[in-house]
């Protein structure tokens, strides 16, 4: 807010008179020093370094203290920047102050607020904040009229006469309401039951707003204690952040320019981060002040994509067909034509000698599907109708799943719960089974509508999306809550991380992106090759901005999420489909792939260290063999892999 | 090849493999029931799934000079029948490209 001329003194001692000292006292300075100040373009003399004129008895129009003043500087116009720049002087400076004094930056604050002859919000505004925080409840209702919020003739009614389409009259009762309800909820909290029947009674009821709202704070009579009351009421209680969450919600009914939003340059910075991001085709880097600094535009290195094989894992003896990535990051589990299902340790990228550590060798199908429990102790594959545990430290089938309730078809899919409470499996004979976490048959879907042939369930565990062939089926708690019918047969389902989205394989060279909260196709990638085989998709990156899908055409494929556009067409595995990619889920610059090739590629971004060379050699306990390379030296890797395809 | 699941037919009738129950044929696409083969009775089919089809050979039947490719289930791999790539015979022609499953070696399947 604008402060007038003739108030300035009387602003600058409340602002003041809360802060500390201000002036650096510990400079010491005691002559006039070094020419450290400046004439600027209005003929003031702009005090810097030491922000403050030395010597007692400068008074006029700044602040003094400790016998130091600061001159308020007059500039012209109202704009930052005089070359048209649309962003206001008098914001951006109020922004700061608040900022200043969010991180403790008191006397600065000050200072600037003298300076500047801006302050960043009047005493009345402060004050507010703290009755609220202090649960000074009916003082902080007497403010808030103070603060424009009112349905009478009040102080600033005709400057906010209405917000949005809210007709003014009610905004009082309701910022009232939104104060007694948090009363009411520390009253109850507190034990003080009659007191909070009171509250509800005679100062809630009669503002007659909300009436739903008032009949369920009513019904938190009943709860049996706070920690119930907490909970029901999805409230943190007085000792938690609930007082700071109403003063947000109060924001709504005070004008931002009286009651700036909190830490609101914080908030247009994360929005300039967030812009940044968007634009960053090849994001793949943390949110932290590594890659995005104030200083310059967030722009990830296109180099650092990992688009480069730095090892091949050759062991299968036929088509590699899945793979999944342990938990925790080190072990990379695959299955195979050949019977076998393999896990592979992956666990030090400085070595690169990936070895086999445990070939799973008794089913007698080929295997199709691959689960690691939540702590990455067990392994289940799937073969034909058969489903097994594995001892992941020992390589030892555990169990053989009951075939009695099991399948009677081929298991397409088979995934832990979130919870680590069990799995479900999911088959071509159109049941979807429970099983515990020992691997005893729990319940049974029944018959589905489709023949599955993928399942995933979202993380927050509300849903289980099953894809099959002729449709899309999206199941809760059994019951069918949408279906899309589809064209072709769909192949595989993976849920993104904020359980929103379902990402689609399907046999028509087509990856859908379907909306799990709007029931609607968000996106389409195109240029992959499936026709009629079994190819998986996966995203992939720090936040799932990459989505990558093997093809018929032995290439990978890698587009940026969320706008569909191609990023990369890796070459590298020989004759035949890449069947299935997997991200690494600990290394946001690691992923591998696996294809009718019989071998596995682990991709990164290319390696700098000098010295490492392509080789092929076996590991030394004999169990499988990797292939590493680097492009230190400018190796090609295309011709270099080419030869060894068959090898 | 690539990863493929084994195709699962709809309709009234469906023909499956005795051993294994993957599913072969429909009774829809099922032309003739008047074979022999080397079970006993055979049927003649438009379309047969879930097969793997063996090298070509040339060999005499009791309609003349074909040939023909046995063809075995995809999954127990039990020899079902055999399907015909050429028939030498003029009238025997329309048999090209169909399949003779063996009625013992099969059953009926949902
Ligand atoms: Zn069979």
């Amino acid at each position: 807010m604008r402060i007038p001329e003739s108030d300035q003194e009387s602003a600058h001692s409340v602002s003041l008179d809360s802060a500390p000292q201000a002036g650096p006292s510990s400079l010491g300075l005691d002559g006039p020093g070094p020419s450290n100040g400046h004439t600027n373009g209005n003929g003031f003399t702009l005090p810097s370094t030491n922000g403050f004129t030395n010597g007692a008895g400068v008074v006029g129009n700044g602040v003094q203290k400790h016998g130091k003043s600061v001159a308020k500087v007059s500039l012209l116009g109202t704009a930052l920047y005089a070359d048209g720049s649309y962003v206001d002087r008098e914001e951006f400076v109020r922004l700061v102050i608040q900022s200043l004094r969010d991180v403790g930056y008191i006397e600065s604050a000050a200072t600037l607020e003298a300076e500047s002859g801006y302050t960043m919000e009047a005493p009345e505004v402060s004050q507010f904040r703290q009755y609220i925080l202090e649960a000074s409840w009916s003082d902080a209702e007497d403010a808030l009229t103070r603060l424009g919020v009112t349905d009478s003739d009040g102080l600033w009614v005709c400057y906010h006469l209405c917000i949005g389409s809210v007709p003014y009259v009610f905004r009082y009762q309701e910022a009232k309401f939104f104060i007694g309800q948090q009363k009411y909820l520390e009253l109850l909290e507190a034990g003080k039951t009659t007191l909070a029947l009171q509250v509800l009674r005679n100062e809630l009821a009669p503002l007659n707003v909300a009436q739903d709202q008032l009949h369920f704070l009513s019904g938190l009579m009943m709860c049996s204690d706070p920690t119930d009351l907490r909970q029901r009421a999805e409230w943190d209680g007085a000792s938690g952040t609930s007082r700071r969450e109403l003063l947000t919600v109060l924001q709504r009914y005070v004008p931002a320019s009286i009651m700036i939003p909190q830490r609101r340059f914080s908030t247009l910075l994360q929005q300039a981060q967030s812009h940044q991001r968007q634009q960053c085709v090849y994001h793949n880097s943390p949110l932290d002040s590594k890659a995005f600094s104030l200083y310059e535009d967030h722009q990830c290195d296109k180099d650092v994509f990992p688009g480069t094989t730095t090892a091949i894992l050759d062991v299968h003896v036929n088509e590699v067909w899945n793979i999944e990535w342990s938990h925790d990051g080190s072990y990379l589990a695959s299955a195979s034509k050949d019977k076998t299902a393999i896990i592979w340790r992956i666990d030090d990228p400085s070595i690169r000698d990936y070895t086999a550590k445990f070939v799973l060798r008794d089913h007698s199908f080929p295997v199709g599907c691959l689960a690691w429990s939540l702590d990455d102790s067990i392994l289940l594959t799937g073969a034909d109708n058969e489903i097994r545990m594995w001892n992941t430290k020992t390589g030892v089938c555990t169990l053989v799943l009951d075939s009695q309730h099991g399948h009677q078809e081929t298991v397409a899919a088979l995934s832990w719960l979130p919870d680590g409470s069990g799995f479900i499996s999911g088959g071509l004979d159109r049941r979807i089974i429970l099983w515990d976490a020992e691997g005893n048959f729990k319940d049974s879907w029944g018959e589905t509508a489709i023949r599955v042939t993928d399942l995933a369930i979202t993380p927050d565990l509300t849903r289980v999306v099953a894809v099959g062939i002729h449709y899309l089926y999206d199941l809760a708690t059994k019951q069918t809550e949408l279906s899309f019918p589809l064209e072709g047969e769909l192949s595989s389902v993976k849920i993104s991380r904020d359980s929103r989205y379902a990402l689609v394989n399907r046999t028509q060279n087509e990856i859908y992106l379907y909306d799990l909260h709007s029931g609607r196709l968000a996106r389409k990638f195109a240029g992959q090759r499936q026709g009629k085989h079994v190819i998986r998709s996966c995203f992939g990156g720090i936040d799932g901005n990459f989505v990558v899908s093997g093809s018929e055409d032995g290439n990978v494929y890698v587009w940026q999420c969320d706008t569909g556009i191609l990023l990369e067409t890796l070459p590298g595995h020989g004759e035949g489909s890449v069947n299935s990619v997997a991200w690494n889920p600990t290394n946001e610059r690691m992923f591998a792939t696996c294809s009718d090739d019989h071998t596995i590629r682990i991709w990164e971004a290319p390696l700098r260290e000098s010295g490492s060379r392509v080789t092929n050699r076996s590991s030394s306990n004999g169990k499988g063999k990797t292939r590493q390379q680097s492009n230190g030296d400018g190796v090609d890797f295309d011709s270099a892999f080419g030869a060894w395809v068959d090898g | 090849m690539g990863m493929v699941y084994r195709i699962y037919l709809e309709g009234e009738r469906i023909y499956g493999c005795a051993n294994c129950k993957t599913h072969l044929a429909t009774i829809h696409s099922m032309m003739s029931r008047a074979f022999n083969g080397q079970h006993g009775r055979a049927y003649l089919f438009e379309t047969v799934v879930n097969i793997i089809e063996g090298e070509p050979i040339d060999r005499e039947m009791t309609t003349g000079k074909h040939t023909v490719r046995d063809i075995s289930c995809c999954k127990c791999r039990t020899v079902l029948g055999w399907k015909y790539d050429r028939a030498f015979e003029p009238l025997q022609q329309y048999k090209e490209g169909k399949y003779i499953l063996e009625r013992n070696l099969l059953v009926d399947v949902q």
